[in-house]
């Protein structure tokens, strides 16, 4: 079965640990029926026996004996019970452990379509519900299964000894068992598919809403969004109860049916002590272990309903698990090496979901040129970046660098050659200089403020509470969109990539500070090729190129003089941003 | 409280005592009818089963001995009946309690969840969401049985021990002491137990909670850490917390695991005693053989509720670590809110007027001093200066994000103070540096800005923010489905479609913060067109750094130094030569 083969798999280095908690465990449940016979030897040999005055009187020391043996074997039993409980616990805390880290990592290396399909809220489903079900499953169910059926199988043993007849005659009650457990689980199953769903739900709601806690208080929309969580809320509410709904039709024949086999033993048993089959001995003998067959029986509908909760769960965990990116690392390089730098585009055509973004794009930049790239909204600008570090492969064209197809490069090797402040600001929550330095965690203290300073951002951490220390919110809040640009800016400086990229960096920061950031990426003391996009006339003017893109096609290539002497697009947005000013500009930028 | 990040545990200011469990009562109150009637159920089902015994021992007593085979199965007839008499109740009994607990874990998120919508920003930019997330989710999920099952077990165990403990006073009272006397016992190791088994079950929480909140940011902060390539180093992290997270559950597990063992220990111990006590110390004319038997059978069923009472007691201290988050959260104060008393804002013409406002963030540390100024229904102002001098800060005051530390703020000389949130912040329309985009479709997003907007309404805002060219574009139009973080819209886009959600709210005051930045010139330029017309007729306050978005405003304050330090209209301020001159010209200058 695959499913039990897939925990077998990752039980791998505790493995040896499990088949102990699974041996301890069959020992500790066998115990639990030899234990009464301790007992059942005091009463016969003290309080019932025909001699028990006598034994009483000349044995004494036997008795405490025997009390103390019973002390010691619950002792050692109870003991068992802890050792097989903890070890249950650690294999499966060790796998759940395993289990997770391989996720985080496999959700780590997975490409940008992936997480344009899959929600977070349902990613975090997956990563908290949905594994402590198959950790519940390794440290719980099976430990019941395996308890339940060494009783079972160890009363029936005994049963056989005495009078095989009657146990056949108890047996009759389990194919019924048996039969409505399968027609429940059958039933039960896409209960649980969908209850699992409607969790997820609830959690993508959740995390959305939390996410977007600032948008819903502008428009005032609380009540609207209690409305959609309280829908949420209630489906799920409803889908546990249709679940456990299941679980009550088919419980009273299961627990009926368990709690039978008093009733069969009754008859049966009864009878065979009247026709002098068996003994009253024997039949008390059945009596007193009667438990050890129905309480099996009785726990397979639990059971039966926790594997397929687990199942549910599994199917949720295994789509993580075996999703194979289609842009992945192939650890090609053994040593990553710094690149020089040069980038050329040739003939590139990127299309997503259908929609034509880029058409038969080419251009080059060589190593330590600066190109900038303006155009409208959704010219595919940021396309054009998220292609160089195969954030998305190109649909037909080459993109290279160093003259070799990115699709050929170790992507690790890749990446760390290129840096990149996106347009997206996505800063953590944790210190200003745990942000700046998330590139390189090793950067001095120096160093990250010599960054800082040279995005323009080191004036405003130092007038912070705790400078360089404070926290900042999960993606930045609380900073305003100036501030994030610039701490996006020095951390993608910091690593010193030869490659960097800067995509509407500095939209949100006022004209002064862009000048004081432009001066600072002229003076960054490793060369490195600059792309950078911009909507600015004022931050283009000085590259070496600049590109218009419109339409997914570049229109217009050149310097600031050129362009503005081709009174094309770029034209037009120089006299746009330039109007009203009192001086004209009339040229400009690099000839 | 300083601000939280994911590997800082969050403490918990209060110690626990048994007032979480007793606010927890609230909600169990409310389903008290159905649950009264489960115990009623519980208690008969218990009862009739308590028959089958009985039945048992007449059969073996009297009917096999006697040969009676119509009497045996007239016997076994009437056990099946109350087998299946005791099923039926118990199955209703369990219709009932699934309902209870599903209902009572839905009042209970739907409460924090409620109480989540009134919290100010600050509460949300304190903490990392997956920390917010896992209370209103897995927590809440956690303490469902121990709130309705947990209970009526609980109830039922404790009448179970009261009637055993009865019976066993009646039949021998030396015997029943001696059974007694490993209660002390047992209380005495959970007492001492109690603080570390709490304390551990606290830490387990904490740690899944830092363990959520490190995931649930690697996945919205994927692509930064992709083109970082930290993926080992985040790797790292994870496991470190990971480890934690290990750690402390098995810690919290072996005291659980520890219950049962004492229970066993002891229950054997004062089996044993009975035996002893009963035969060596007493003498047989003191207990017969039948009250020792009794007895020690006894033992065995009054320690088995109490080992039954255990594990519900495991259950409860690894609830209450969850229950203690979930009130803590419902305890958050809601500082922003209605003051008592506060009236409805009427439809407004739009004057916003400024009393010597002083704000902090921080007690001390004030971003604003004493400022004042008066905007005219209709007017537009630019709000520009260096960043983080408190562009922002001033339009998040008019739509009261925060409240000001000191003077007031009155719309249509109304104090923004003394009116709802509701009626202030429906009538104005506030775009924020984030556009957010919400899964669903396009058309959804936009009408997001009134809920009851007809489809050509909302056509009609997304011309006149020109962004009906694109979305026409994509093969579903309208009904493209988007999300927070994918990548089919660009910023712009997403700005653009913010933006025709804030027009079509067709509000009084409109306040625009970054909201065109990354939207290119020339849309922007055909936007301004569609705008002008807009802003006829409401007051506007815009944010931008761009001087075309600025340019066309009716005044613009330049804010620095806690308050306005230039302030007229485009052309005033450049032949005035000062510091908007300053931040316009300088660059420019050098660049040509």
């Amino acid at each position: 079965m695959f499913e039990l083969k897939w925990l077998w798999k990752n039980l791998e280095g505790n493995r040896a640990r499990y088949i102990l908690a699974l041996c301890l465990s069959v020992i500790g449940s066998s115990l639990m029926i030899v234990n009464p016979f301790l007992t059942q030897r005091i009463v016969d040999n003290f309080i019932v026996g025909e001699d028990a005055m006598q034994n009483l009187a000349n044995e004494r020391e036997l008795l405490i004996l025997l009390c103390l043996g019973m002390v010691g074997f619950t002792l050692l039993r109870s003991g068992l019970a802890y050792l097989t409980m903890m070890q249950y616990e650690h294999a499966s805390q060790n796998m759940l452990y395993n289990v997770r880290i391989f996720l985080y990592n496999k959700i780590q290396g997975q490409d940008k379509e992936y997480f344009d399909r899959n929600r977070t809220g349902d990613l975090m489903t997956r990563m908290t519900g949905d594994l402590d079900m198959v950790r519940h499953t390794i440290a719980w169910i099976v430990k019941t299964i395996i308890e339940s059926l060494t009783i079972f199988a160890v009363a029936v043993g005994y049963f056989f000894y005495i009078d095989a007849v009657l146990t056949w005659w108890l047996l009759i009650l389990a194919p019924p068992i048996f039969i409505t457990s399968f027609f429940f689980a059958r039933r039960v199953r896409p209960m649980y598919v969908s209850l699992r769903e409607r969790l997820s739900q609830l959690n993508s709601a959740a995390q959305e809403n939390i996410a977007a806690n600032r948008v819903i208080k502008a428009f005032a929309r609380e009540d609207y969004e209690i409305e959609k969580f309280h829908e949420r809320n209630a489906n799920y509410q409803k889908a546990n109860k249709a679940a456990a709904l299941v679980w009550l039709d088919y419980f009273p024949y299961l627990e009926t049916f368990a709690q039978a086999f008093s009733v069969i033993l009754m008859i049966a048993g009864g009878l065979f002590v009247m026709e002098d089959r068996i003994t009253f001995g024997e039949y008390a003998a059945f009596s007193a272990l009667i438990w050890a067959i129905s309480n099996p029986m009785r726990s397979i509908g639990m059971i039966i309903n926790d594997i397929q909760r687990f199942f549910a769960s599994l199917a949720k965990i295994v789509e993580v698990y075996y999703a194979t990116p289609r842009i992945a690392n192939k650890r090609l390089a053994e040593t990553k090496r710094r690149y020089e730098g040069s980038i050329r585009f040739d003939h590139v055509t990127f299309k997503y979901d259908s929609v034509s973004v880029l058409h038969d794009v080419s251009f080059t930049v060589h190593p330590g040129e600066t190109v900038a790239i303006m155009g409208p909204t959704g010219a595919g600008k940021t396309t054009i970046v998220n292609l160089i570090p195969r954030f998305y492969d190109v649909t037909s064209g080459h993109v290279f660098i160093d003259g070799v197809d990115v699709r050929k490069l170790d992507l690790d090797e890749l990446r760390s050659n290129i840096g990149i402040a996106t347009q997206d600001v996505l800063l953590f929550s944790d210190t200003i200089d745990g942000n700046v330095a998330f590139g390189d965690p090793e950067l001095s203290e120096e160093d990250t403020k010599r960054y800082a300073k040279l995005a323009a951002a080191d004036d405003f951490i130092r007038k912070m509470p705790e400078g360089y220390d404070t926290i900042i919110g999960e993606r930045g809040v609380g900073l305003s969109g100036g501030q994030k640009q610039r701490l996006a800016l020095s951390r993608a400086m910091a690593v010193q990539r030869p490659i960097l990229i800067l995509d509407d960096t500095t939209s949100a920061v006022d004209l002064e500070t862009e000048e004081h950031i432009q001066n600072s990426l002229n003076k960054l003391d490793t060369g490195c090729t600059k792309i950078i996009i911009a909507q600015r006339v004022s931050t283009t003017a000085k590259a070496d190129r600049i590109l218009i893109l419109d339409g997914g096609r570049v229109i217009e290539e050149g310097t600031h003089a050129e362009l503005l002497a081709r009174r094309g697009y770029y034209y037009e947005v120089f006299m746009l941003q330039n109007e009203g000013l009192e001086r004209q500009v009339t040229a400009g930028g690099k000839e | 409280m300083a601000r939280n990040k994911f590997d800082i545990d969050e403490n918990l200011e209060s110690p626990f005592d048994i007032r979480h469990f007793k606010r927890a009562l609230v909600y169990i109150k409310q389903q008290k009818r159905p649950m009264i009637i489960a115990l009623v159920l519980s208690v008969l089902s218990a009862g009739i089963g308590l028959t089958a015994p009985l039945i048992m021992q007449h059969v073996v007593d009297v009917t096999i001995p006697e040969k009676e085979v119509g009497a045996l199965f007239g016997w076994s007839a009437l056990m099946l009946l109350t087998i299946v008499v005791s099923v039926i109740l118990a199955a209703i009994r369990g219709r009932i309690m699934t309902s209870v607990g599903q209902d009572i874990i839905f009042e209970i998120r739907s409460d924090l969840f409620k109480h989540l919508q009134a919290l100010p920003f600050k509460y949300y930019d304190d903490r990392p969401q997956g920390k917010i997330m896992i209370r209103v989710v897995n927590y809440v999920n956690s303490v469902s049985d121990v709130l309705s099952n947990g209970i009526i077990n609980f109830i039922m165990e404790i009448l179970n021990l009261v009637f055993i403990a009865v019976f066993m006073f009646a039949v021998d009272y030396r015997l029943a002491l001696v059974i007694l006397a490993g209660l002390p016992v047992f209380a005495a190791f959970l007492l001492l137990i109690k603080n570390r088994q709490r304390r551990s079950w606290q830490s387990v929480s904490n740690k899944s909670s830092n363990l959520n909140a490190y995931m649930q940011e690697s996945i919205s902060g994927i692509g930064v850490t992709q083109i970082f390539t930290r993926e080992d180093r985040n790797e790292g992290i994870f496991t470190r917390l990971a480890t934690n997270f290990r750690t402390e559950w098995i810690k919290a597990i072996h005291y659980n695991a520890m219950i049962p063992f004492t229970v066993d220990n002891l229950a054997t111990i004062v089996t044993t005693m009975i035996y002893v006590v009963g035969l060596l110390v007493l003498s047989p004319a003191e207990v017969t053989f039948g009250v020792i038997l009794a007895m020690s059978s006894y033992a065995a069923r009054f320690w088995q509720p109490i080992l039954n009472l255990s594990n519900l007691y495991n259950g409860f201290i690894n609830a209450v670590a969850y229950l203690e988050r979930i009130f803590e959260t419902l305890d958050e104060p809601v500082t922003i809110k209605d003051a008592p008393g506060a009236k409805e804002l009427p439809p407004v013409q739009g004057r916003v007027t400024f009393d010597h406002v002083t704000f902090g963030y921080d007690a001390g540390n004030h971003v604003l001093e004493n400022l004042s100024f008066d905007v005219k229904p209709g007017e537009s102002i630019a709000l520009v200066g260096p960043t983080g001098a408190g562009k922002t800060t001033v339009v998040n005051l008019i739509s009261r994000f925060y409240d000001v530390t000191g003077g007031r703020i009155l719309v249509d000389g109304h104090n923004i103070s003394e009116a709802t949130l509701q009626s202030l912040r429906s009538q104005m329309g506030i775009m924020l540096q984030d556009s957010f985009i919400f899964s669903g479709t396009i058309m959804d997003n936009i009408r997001y800005g009134r809920l009851d907007a007809t489809e050509d309404e909302i056509i009609a805002a997304a011309k006149t923010v020109r962004a009906d060219d694109f979305i026409r574009e994509f093969e579903n139009g309208y009904m493209t489905e988007v999300n927070e973080r994918g990548s089919k819209l660009s910023q712009g886009q997403r700005q653009l479609i913010s933006f025709a959600r804030t027009l079509l709210a067709d509000p009084r005051i409109l306040i625009l913060d970054e909201a065109t930045s990354s939207i290119d010139a020339k849309t922007e330029r055909l936007l301004q067109q569609g705008m002008n017309e807009l802003l006829k007729g409401r007051t506007s306050f815009i944010i931008a750094h761009r001087l075309s978005t600025v340019r066309g405003c009716d005044r613009i304050m330049y804010v620095s130094n806690k308050g306005i330090a230039e302030s007229g209209s485009h052309d005033e301020l450049i032949a005035k030569r000062g510091l908007y001159y300053k931040l316009y010209t300088a660059q420019k200058m050098e660049a040509v």
